[in-house]
């Protein structure tokens, strides 16, 4: 066994695994045959995944379950689209902006909770208002209206674009960045200490780690990933709005996290892209027929998976790996 | 003067108060056990040592200095460090993880190795299963990590609470065996809660009696063992 003080920083074999990983994803387009409406999906399904890989941070390692991810998210979003709707300003400049505004909320919101101590169902619910709370405060101050976006044919500057490819590979880009933060995370003494948080919180106060201060810094990394996702989001769909603060994307981001295995970044991304997949496959076929019927299949497939394998798609990642000998190393 | 003193100090959590004026010392080299029945408010002067609970007045000093407002990952940087009640070991991380777990401090950090081979050295079982997960540990063997675990830190005072909770009568005499062993052996200062009455006041150097959060009693083990009062309410020959 590895001592832990020289296994700061990302293992090689793990750094090949997101170059290998993020190569295949970006060959899917040309599989695809660059038909707008599924690359339009499949870009969808990377951003989920990479909210879902951002959200195991807080989630998975840190063991709180946050349900802020779209707050967050879409605080990136609004920031970036009203700059570029309103001002003019390039997304390049926008979504740092909201990243900080984002980073702020984390701070604001972040520090009294952690320092107060509330965890476990009461943190849930203080999150899952987090977004509704947001979501008021924005419709307050814009209103109900819709913001579009300028259109552009073709404009890295103003990233506004007639089809989804570049957003398409930012996003693998962009999973890629995400993956690799978790994994740099995983292998450092803030992942050691996170790992004893989300085990045992009391035990890891008595050890002497500072709590608060550990589960604040996962939360603001947490949140700076989820507002580049938004900014990047809002520039794919073009709409600026108070429905970007979605409750329910907040829930299925945390369900997939869950559904994917706590603290395995792996299985994070896995249960993103097929759940994701799965919820716009019901839409597209079953949901067109009777509005809304997707979702209660999607409800019933969680319920079985939830039954049929607890410990969720991490352990299948797992059974893979002893049976092929060379992924084991 | 004493390594560890409390002054007069209220404490609780939250508007409920459980610790009303305690006093007590623990001086170096020594075991200090703190008895009495459940809800005496034992724990809670643990927690209260560690920063852990809501306190009113009075003050704690350690080795000299106050540390009645310090966080608690301060007070364990300056070589306190305690084991909770019901072990409370990192059930899916190896016995390995857990004890680097406990050398958080950056102090511990460093003499990591050495920290290391001193604990295996005290709990040779530890280092045999060093690869297995804690959550398949017994209860002995479990409490045995979550006393390697809060040494990693390398404290100078370890407070253990309720280290017999749960476990067989065989394995309680081991787990004082090593309580003494760390006396003894590695020179530590241990505050010791416990419901073990007898089994305490027999390895302890000097012993307080807590009731309703309250000290009742205090003296030296031995004479606080033929105390007509605490056999009468313990029970304990």
């Amino acid at each position: 066994m590895a001592k832990p003080n020289k296994i700061l920083g990302i293992p090689r074999r793990n750094f090949y695994g997101i170059i290998v990983f993020a190569l295949i994803l970006s060959t899917v387009p040309a599989l695809l045959r660059f038909n707008t409406y599924y690359v339009y999906l499949a870009t969808d399904i990377i951003l989920i995944a990479s909210l879902v890989a951002a959200w195991n941070i807080i989630g998975g390692y840190a063991g709180q379950l946050d349900l802020a991810a779209s707050a967050y998210m879409a605080l990136g979003a609004v920031v970036t689209g009203n700059l570029l709707a309103f001002y003019g300003l390039t997304p390049w400049l926008g979504i740092p902006i909201g990243v900080l505004i984002a980073l702020g909320v984390a701070v604001a919101v972040g520090y009294p909770t952690f320092r107060f101590g509330i965890k476990e169902v009461w943190y849930a619910l203080l999150t899952a208002a987090l977004v509704v709370i947001l979501s008021r405060i924005y419709w307050l101050i814009y209103g109900s209206t819709e913001t579009y976006l300028p259109t552009y044919e073709w404009s890295w500057f103003y990233l506004r674009f007639n089809r989804y490819e570049p957003f398409y590979y930012m996003l693998v880009v962009m999973l890629a960045i995400v993956l690799w933060i978790n994994y740099r995370i995983r292998h450092s003494k803030l992942g050691y200490y996170l790992n004893a948080i989300r085990e045992d919180e009391l035990a890891a106060e008595a050890l002497g780690i500072d709590v608060r201060r550990y589960k604040l810094y996962a939360l603001m990394i947490y949140a700076t990933l989820a507002s580049i996702i938004g900014g990047i989001y809002v520039c794919i769909t073009g709409v600026v709005g108070y429905r970007n603060f979605d409750p329910w994307l907040g829930i299925t981001t945390a369900v997939m996290g869950i559904v994917g295995g706590l603290g395995s970044v792996e299985g994070a991304v896995m249960s993103g892209m097929i759940l994701r997949t799965l919820e716009d496959y019901l839409r597209g076929t079953i949901g067109s027929q009777y509005p809304g019927s997707h979702l209660l299949v999607y409800g019933i497939i969680l319920i079985v998976v939830g039954v049929l394998k607890p410990e969720g798609l991490a352990s299948l990642i797992e059974y893979v790996k002893k049976r092929i000998p060379w992924l084991k190393s | 003067m004493a390594l560890l003193e409390l002054k007069n100090v209220n404490a609780g959590y939250g508007e409920f108060r459980v610790l009303f004026d305690v006093s007590a010392k623990v001086e170096r080299g020594q075991i200090v056990a703190i008895v009495g029945p459940n809800g005496a408010g034992k724990t809670t002067t643990l927690r209260t040592i560690m920063g852990m609970t809501t306190l009113y007045s009075g003050d704690i000093v350690f080795n000299g200095r106050s540390i009645t407002r310090m966080p608690t990952h301060k007070r364990v940087e300056l070589g306190l460090s305690m084991v909770p009640e019901g072990r409370r070991v990192f059930r899916t991380l190896t016995v390995y993880e857990n004890l680097v777990a406990g050398a958080i401090t950056k102090r511990a950090w460093e003499k990591l190795e050495d920290t290391l081979e001193m604990v295996y050295n005290i709990f040779p079982k530890l280092k045999e299963r060093r690869n297995q997960i804690a959550g398949t540990l017994s209860g002995g063997e479990a409490q045995m990590l979550a006393i390697a675990r809060a040494l990693m830190s390398r404290p100078d005072v370890l407070l253990l609470d309720e280290p017999s909770l749960g476990l067989a009568p065989k394995i309680v005499i081991q787990i004082f065996d090593v309580v003494k062993k760390l006396r003894d052996e590695a020179e530590k200062t241990i505050l010791l809660v416990e419901q073990h009455v007898k089994h305490s006041l027999e390895i302890a150097d000097y012993a307080y009696v807590l009731e309703q959060g309250r000290i009742v009693l205090e003296g030296e083990a031995q004479k606080l063992m033929k105390d007509e009062r605490l056999k009468k309410a313990y029970l304990i020959f």
